[in-house]
């Protein structure tokens, strides 16, 4: 399947087939959750990360069969096929951006999705502390959301941030490898 | 003209402090206060010293923007203030350039004024020399507004907490610039 | 006039704080309009800074409800795995909107003022800026209004007072069906919960942002054709009870 037709499936089950919410009541409401877990973590970022990582797959746990059902798409052909789903369906019709595709490793198991825009990080200004442009990946629940939502349809991977304009960078990339296909027989990973 | 724009929260709890001087009629936009030396700790009191009235105002007026709400001649300060609706509280003050020889007072209540304040010429309507003409009150509201829009950028955060002192540089840039454009 | 000081002992810790020695420094020199580069946050280069980025730019954008649903149901478990019982619960997510209500405010008050189709009056015909909420009707209209609006895209479905002699303070805002409940599944032993909770907050952050101490709380009143209708019960404190009265009396509006 081609990028621009994973483009316009997902422009077509954004318009057609969501409910829809003020996006700035999903962006309040993420930053009300990190702010949380700094204070609770007492800006302890490595840890704010790992539990919004958590977080985020208990959602990708949830979300990929809403996603399978509302797309009505099949398997992928390959991970090139799921990195287009991911982008231009997946996170069109979860969060209404479609991040770019890019910086394909040669073995083809490893691509970065650079976000234009990301709506959770919108009137977002880290804490000036000194650390948490360093340690902190604000929008570290994305990665924990693909890994559960993978994981459901056999595929584990390692996703995590490698820039983000929030930190000072001049784009934000996340970087998604595939580990591996995960055989029928193996029930998913509980954490 | 010589200002200090302080920021306080509901509590009363200074959030921010400038101190700049006129970028009009050639004004180089430095702070020259009559008191040099004690300025930081005068501008304080000064501003202080009309929370009284700040707060009666609050009730009476729905606006945002107060306008000039207070005078303190010993020193002829000029008190602006502005309320967000979350209870932060933009106060500016406003000192004219002291003349070098004596001229009218222009000053309202000029029989409580010690001899060296009263220098101020009412008749002039440039921002840069009356504190309370039509043109100044409009200046300081454009200033004020344009200080509110990056007030609340800063306060959408969700790590800015009320009451928090704003810190960043790119907001003091931010109202220097509204210093420069508007004052 | 030479008013006394009336935060003096204040005014002491101020002189004191750190931010005092730059400003010092600023005042004197003031040679520079642009920030020294080392402090403060890095920004990229594209300046894609908050301050860059225009406050009305997602004004009318959208999300997903699933999305919404999602982050706030881990917000609720992440929530309720720190607390002990359904009360401290509701209490969290209380304190959790009550930030929210006073960004929302300072928000919905400079898109009125920076825009011609005010986000505060239902005609748009004036473009003056709006008032800040002076009496208690006014706060709670804005409340019902404006703010609902900006949430969830319509407004409240009722504002009522208490007709109850014993307590005038209290007023009542109805939601038939809050969309913090809708996709919300709430594990069974927590069945009494109401996570329009996080809404009393917001709701709390707002009344008390525009100086109306009160406390809010969200209560299930189903009905047979709303099974999540909740009402947020708005009390109000003895001073700003005692303000309205005088305010009644000089004909303030």
């Amino acid at each position: 399947m081609s990028t621009t037709k994973a483009s316009r499936i997902g422009e077509e089950i954004w318009k057609t087939r969501i409910d829809k919410v003020n996006a700035e009541l999903v962006t309040l409401t993420y930053g009300t959750i990190v702010a949380q877990l700094c204070q609770d973590y007492d800006s302890d970022y490595k840890q704010v990360n790992q539990q919004l990582d958590k977080m985020g797959y208990n959602i990708g746990l949830r979300l990929i069969e809403d996603f399978l059902a509302k797309s009505g798409v099949g398997r992928c052909a390959n991970f090139r096929d799921t990195a287009d789903m991911i982008a231009k369906v997946g996170f069109k019709i979860f969060l209404n951006v479609a991040p770019t595709v890019t910086n394909w490793a040669s073995d083809n198991n490893q691509f970065s999705l650079i976000f234009d825009e990301n709506p959770l990080a919108d009137f977002v200004e880290l804490p000036d502390d000194g650390r948490a442009q360093d340690e902190l990946w604000f929008s570290n629940i994305l990665c924990g959301v693909l890994r559960g939502a993978l994981e459901m349809v056999q595929m584990q991977i390692e996703a995590h941030f490698v820039s983000d304009v929030l930190r000072g960078d001049d784009t934000t990339e996340m970087r998604v490898s595939l580990v591996r296909y995960i055989e029928d027989e193996m029930p998913p990973e509980e954490e | 003209m010589s200002y200090y724009f302080t920021i306080l929260s509901p509590t009363d709890t200074p959030i921010f402090n400038i101190a700049f001087g006129t970028s009009k009629g050639g004004g180089d936009g430095i702070a020259r206060f009559r008191f040099p030396d004690t300025a930081q700790y005068m501008n304080q009191f000064i501003i202080h010293s009309s929370l009284d009235i700040v707060e009666e105002a609050q009730w009476i007026n729905g606006g945002m923007y107060l306008k000039h709400i207070d005078t303190y001649p010993p020193a002829a300060a000029y008190i602006s203030a502005f309320l967000t609706p979350s209870g932060a509280r933009f106060l500016l003050l406003h000192q004219p350039p002291q003349l070098p020889s004596g001229t009218s007072s222009g000053l309202g209540s000029s029989s409580l004024l010690g001899s060296s304040a009263s220098t101020t010429r009412a008749s002039s309507s440039s921002v840069a020399a009356n504190p309370t003409s039509p043109q100044t009150e409009e200046a300081v509201r454009q200033f004020m507004n344009e200080v509110y829009e990056s007030y609340v950028k800063t306060a959408m955060s969700p790590f800015y907490k009320q009451g928090m002192e704003i810190k960043s540089p790119v907001f003091r840039t931010k109202v220097t610039g509204a210093g420069k454009k508007w004052l | 006039m030479a008013a006394p000081p009336r935060h003096s002992s204040m005014m002491a810790t101020n002189a004191g704080a750190p931010q005092s020695g730059a400003n010092d420094r600023q005042q004197v020199t003031q040679q520079s309009l642009t920030p020294q580069p080392t402090q403060g946050l890095r920004v990229p280069s594209n300046r894609k800074t908050i301050y860059d980025r225009h406050l009305n730019r997602s004004r009318n954008a959208e999300s997903s409800r699933a999305s919404f649903a999602y982050l706030f149901g881990e917000m609720v478990t992440y929530a309720q795995r720190r607390v002990t019982g359904i009360q401290d619960l509701e209490k969290r997510l209380n304190e959790q909107g009550y930030p929210l209500g006073l960004r929302l405010l300072d928000l919905l008050f400079y898109r009125s003022t920076s825009t011609s189709s005010s986000a505060l009056s239902s005609s748009s015909t004036s473009s003056s800026p709006p008032n800040r909420p002076l009496r208690i009707i006014t706060l709670l209209h804005l409340i019902h209004g404006p703010l609902w609006r900006l949430l969830f895209q319509r407004s409240a479905d009722a504002l009522e007072h208490s007709v109850s002699p014993d307590t005038p303070n209290e007023y009542m805002i109805t939601d038939n069906d809050p969309l913090v409940n809708t996709y919300i599944s709430v594990p069974r032993e927590m069945s009494m919960l109401n996570c329009a909770a996080f809404v009393a907050g917001i709701i709390e952050g707002v009344c008390d942002g525009c100086g109306f101490e009160a406390k809010v709380s969200a209560h299930n009143q189903p009905t047979e054709m709303w099974p999540s209708r909740t009402v947020f019960l708005v009390r109000f404190g003895d001073s700003v009870m005692e303000r309205e009265k005088v305010l009644e009396r000089n004909g303030v509006k």
